[in-house]
C-alpha cells in the first residue's frame, strides 16, 4: 500500500525551561549568543561519578496558579506549560484538550525517593512515568486523551507525531504535545557506568569528539488542525515516522537502517523531497558512533543535496536532555525559519572527515530557511524524524 | 479498519484465557501479586535481559502459536510494533537503584521501558512504526488506535500491540499506591496482532458490564494487558465488534474493534 500524505498540522505556539533559558525567548537568545548551559550538578550527589557535569536548571521559577510540586519532572513540564500559556490560550472544549508528551525517565527519581522513605502511596503513584503528564493535563484542565510516549530519547518527536494523529482522526481539536526530563542520580549513574559521557566539551560532529553530556529540560507546542487555524502561528508539522532498529538495545543500528526509514516516510508523509530540505537538526549526542551514523543516514537519504543543506546539532550548549531534547529542536527549526537565523552547533570546530556535511558553526548563520528535518535516536532502537515548516 | 488476526495471552494464571480462574480475586486469596515466572529462552543474546523483556518475546510466540504463523511472517520494515506498559519497567528501576554502584549493576539500557520492546524487535526482526506508551488500560486503547491508524495510512502491513506488566519485586510499592489499583495484582503478557479490514477503530462512549469488568473479575488487575485479555475473552464469546473500555488515573475511554473468530483460542 502506498504511503499517505497526512494533513499538516499547525504549531500555533511553544513554551520551554531549558538550562540556557527559562523561557521561550531566553531559550532563542542562548542559542544563539552562544551560552553555554553545562555546569557542575550541584542538586544531587555526583563526587563518586566520573562525570559530575550537565546541563542543570539552577533556578527553576514556582509554576503559576498551582502549588509548587515535589516531583522535578512535573515541576519542569508545569514551568513549559506556564510559558505556553503566555503565548497562546487553550481556546477549546477542555474534553477536546489533548496532553501527549514523551519523556526517557518520568518521574523514575520519584522511585528513588519512594525507595529511600515511606511516604505512602503518593510516591509510589509519582514514580510510575505516566504521572508528571497527567500533572499536566489537570495543570491545563485537559479532559482528553493524555498520552505518555517513551521511545527513549526520540520520545519528544514520537509525542508530536501521535499529537498531530490525534487532531488529523478528530480524536481532540488542540493537543499539547511535547517532551521532558530531568537530571538525576539515577541517568547521571547510568550513563557514567556506560562511559557514554565526556569530561571534555561536548563537540558534535568534531573530529574531537568524546561523548556527550546530559542535561534537563522541558519543550512543549501547541497542535491544531491546520485548515482550523486562524491568524498567526510558529509553523507546521508536516510529516512524522517513528521506527525500529530491530539491532541493538543500545548502540544504534550500525547502517542507521532505522533512521533512514524514518525519515524517508517523514518525508514522504510530508509529501517533501530531500530537494525540498533547507535544514536539518540533527540529534548530534557527540559521541564518536551516533555521529558517524547519522551524517551516513544523511547523505544517503538526502543524496547529492546533503551537502548543501546546513546541519547543527544544540546538544554542545547544554547538554542532551533526552525526553525534551526532540521537541526542543523541532522548536528550534521553527524559530530559525521565523528569524532568519540559524543557530551555530556548539563545540565545534575541527572537522572530521567522517563528518563532511555544512555543520553551522562560530556565531550561527543568517539563512531563510522553510522546510526543516529533525532526527532523533534513543536506546532501545527507537528513530523519529519530524518535518517541520517554518514561516519565514 | 483494523482487525485482530492472532492473540497471545499469558498471566500469572497460565497461558491462554482458559487458564483464568472464574473469579482472579477469590483464587489469588491472600497474594497481594500473582507473579508469572521468567520464561526458559535459550541464547547468550538473552543473558542480560529482564525478566519483562523475555515475557515480550514469550507472549510474541504465544500470538504466533495462537496465529499459525511463523517468524517469517511478521519479520521485516512492513510490522509496526506498538508497546505498552504502565508499571513493567519498575522492576528493572529498581535494582539499578538499589545496586552497589558498579558492583553487579543491571545494565543500565535495560532501565528503560524501550528495553522491552527492543529485545522483541531484536529477536523477530521487526524494523517498521515503533511506539511505546506508558499507562494502563486506556494507553493500550491509544495503542490499538495508533496500530489501526499506522494501518490505515498504508505505514505498515501489519500491527503488534504489545503489553507487559510485572509487580512483584516493587510488590510493597505498589501496596503503597492501591489506589491506583483495584487488585489482586497479576503479571501478564499479551500481544495482539492487527491486520487491516474489519470495523473501524472507533473511539466510543465506555460501556458499563463490558468486557473490562470481566476481564478484571477473570484475570485480576493486569492494567495495560486488560484490553488484550478482554479482546481475547471476547474471541472465546463470539463478540465481534468487541466493546473495549479502559480506566486509569480518572481517565476512560472506548474503543470499537473487531476479532477474527477464525483463529484458535488463545
Amino acid at each position: 500500500m502506498a504511503l499517505l500524505r497526512a494533513e499538516p498540522v499547525s504549531i500555533l505556539a511553544a513554551g520551554v525551561v531549558t538550562p540556557i533559558g527559562t523561557d521561550l525567548d531566553a531559550f532563542w537568545s542562548g542559542l544563539i549568543g552562544g551560552a553555554d548551559g553545562i555546569s557542575t550538578i550541584e542538586r544531587f550527589r555526583v563526587d563518586d561519578l566520573r562525570v559530575g557535569r550537565g546541563g542543570e536548571i539552577k533556578k527553576l521559577r514556582a509554576p503559576r496558579a498551582v502549588e509548587a510540586p515535589r516531583c522535578r519532572a512535573t515541576a519542569l513540564l508545569l514551568a513549559a506549560a506556564d510559558d505556553l500559556l503566555g503565548r497562546a490560550r487553550l481556546a477549546a472544549d477542555p474534553a477536546r484538550v489533548a496532553v501527549v508528551v514523551g519523556t526517557a525517565l518520568g518521574g523514575v527519581e520519584e522511585l528513588e525517593r519512594a525507595v529511600e522513605s515511606d511516604r505512602g502511596p503518593r510516591a509510589a503513584a509519582g514514580a510510575l512515568y505516566d504521572s508528571p503528564a497527567y500533572a499536566l493535563a489537570a495543570r491545563l484542565s485537559a479532559r482528553g486523551p493524555v498520552l505518555t510516549v517513551s521511545t527513549a530519547c526520540a520520545s519528544g518527536a514520537t509525542a508530536m507525531g501521535l499529537g498531530a494523529d490525534l487532531l488529523r482522526d478528530d480524536r481532540a481539536d488542540l493537543v499539547v504535545a511535547g517532551g521532558y526530563d530531568v537530571l538525576c542520580r539515577f541517568v547521571m549513574r547510568g550513563f557514567d557506568a556506560l562511559r557514554s559521557l565526556t569530561r571534555e566539551r561536548v563537540r558534535p560532529f568534531d573530529r574531537r569528539r568524546t561523548g556527550l553530556l546530559l542535561g534537563e529540560a522541558a519543550g512543549l507546542v501547541l497542535l491544531a488542525r491546520d485548515r482550523e487555524t486562524r491568524g498567526r502561528r510558529l509553523g507546521r508539522l508536516l510529516g512524522h515516522a517513528s521506527t525500529s532498529d530491530g539491532s541493538h538495545i543500545a548502540a544504534p543500528d550500525p547502517h542507521g537502517r532505522g533512521l533512514d526509514l524514518a525519515i524517508r516516510e517523514a518525508l514522504a508523509e510530508a509529501d517533501v523531497s530531500a530537494a525540498d530540505v533547507d535544514f536539518v537538526s540533527a540529534h548530534g549526542t557527540a559521541t564518536p558512533l551516533n555521529d558517524r551514523i547519522e551524517t551516513t543516514v544523511l547523505k544517503r537519504v538526502l543524496g547529492e543535496r546533503a551537502h548543501a543543506i546546513p546541519v547543527n546539532s544544540i546538544k554542545g550548549a547544554f547538554g542532551h536532555t533526552m525526553g525534551a531534547a526532540a521537541t526542543l529542536e523541532a522548536i528550534m527549526c521553527l524559530l530559525a525559519s521565523r528569524e532568519g537565523l540559524l543557530p551555530p552547533t556548539a563545540g565545534y570546530e575541527e572537522p572530521d572527515p567522517e563528518c563532511d556535511l555544512d555543520y553551522v558553526r562560530d556565531a550561527g548563520r543568517a539563512q531563510r530557511t522553510r522546510v526543516s528535518l529533525s532526527t532523533s535516536l534513543g536506546f532501545g532502537g527507537c528513530n523519529a524524524a519530524l518535518v517541520l515548516e517554518g514561516v519565514g | 479498519m483494523a482487525q485482530v488476526a492472532a492473540l497471545g495471552v499469558l498471566t500469572g494464571w497460565g497461558e491462554s484465557t482458559g487458564a483464568l480462574p472464574a473469579d482472579a480475586a477469590l483464587a489469588a486469596g491472600e497474594r497481594r501479586v500473582v507473579a508469572l515466572a521468567r520464561p526458559a529462552l535459550d541464547g547468550a543474546r538473552f543473558r542480560r535481559a529482564t525478566r519483562e523483556c523475555l515475557l515480550g518475546v514469550a507472549a510474541v510466540e504465544a500470538m504466533l502459536r495462537d496465529g499459525g504463523l511463523g517468524r517469517e511472517d511478521i519479520r521485516g520494515e512492513r510490522t509496526a510494533l506498538v508497546y505498552v506498559t504502565a508499571a513493567a519497567y519498575g522492576a528493572s528501576n529498581l535494582a539499578f537503584i538499589e545496586a552497589a554502584s558498579g558492583q553487579g549493576t543491571l545494565h543500565f539500557p535495560y532501565t528503560a521501558p524501550s528495553a522491552v520492546p527492543a529485545e522483541v524487535a531484536i529477536e523477530f526482526g521487526l524494523t517498521g512504526g515503533y511506539v511505546i506508551l506508558i499507562g494502563a488500560a486506556p494507553a493500550t486503547l491509544d495503542g490499538l488506535w495508533q496500530a489501526a491508524t499506522l494501518l490505515a495510512r498504508g505505514r505498515c502491513d501489519r500491527a503488534l500491540v504489545l503489553a507487559v506488566e510485572t509487580f512483584e519485586e516493587c510488590a510493597d510499592l505498589y501496596a503503597r499506591g492501591r489506589w491506583l489499583s483495584r487488585g489482586p495484582l497479576v503479571e501478564a503478557a499479551a500481544c495482539a496482532l492487527l491486520v487491516p479490514g474489519g470495523v473501524t477503530v472507533t473511539e466510543t462512549e465506555p460501556q458499563d458490564g463490558d468486557l473490562a469488568t470481566l476481564a478484571r473479575q477473570r484475570a485480576g488487575e493486569t492494567l495495560a494487558c486488560e484490553p488484550l485479555v478482554a479482546l481475547a475473552l471476547a474471541r472465546d464469546g463470539g463478540r465481534a465488534p468487541a466493546w473495549l473500555t479502559g480506566q486509569w488515573r480518572g481517565r476512560r475511554v472506548g474503543l470499537q474493534l473487531s476479532v477474527l473468530e477464525q483463529a484458535a483460542s488463545a
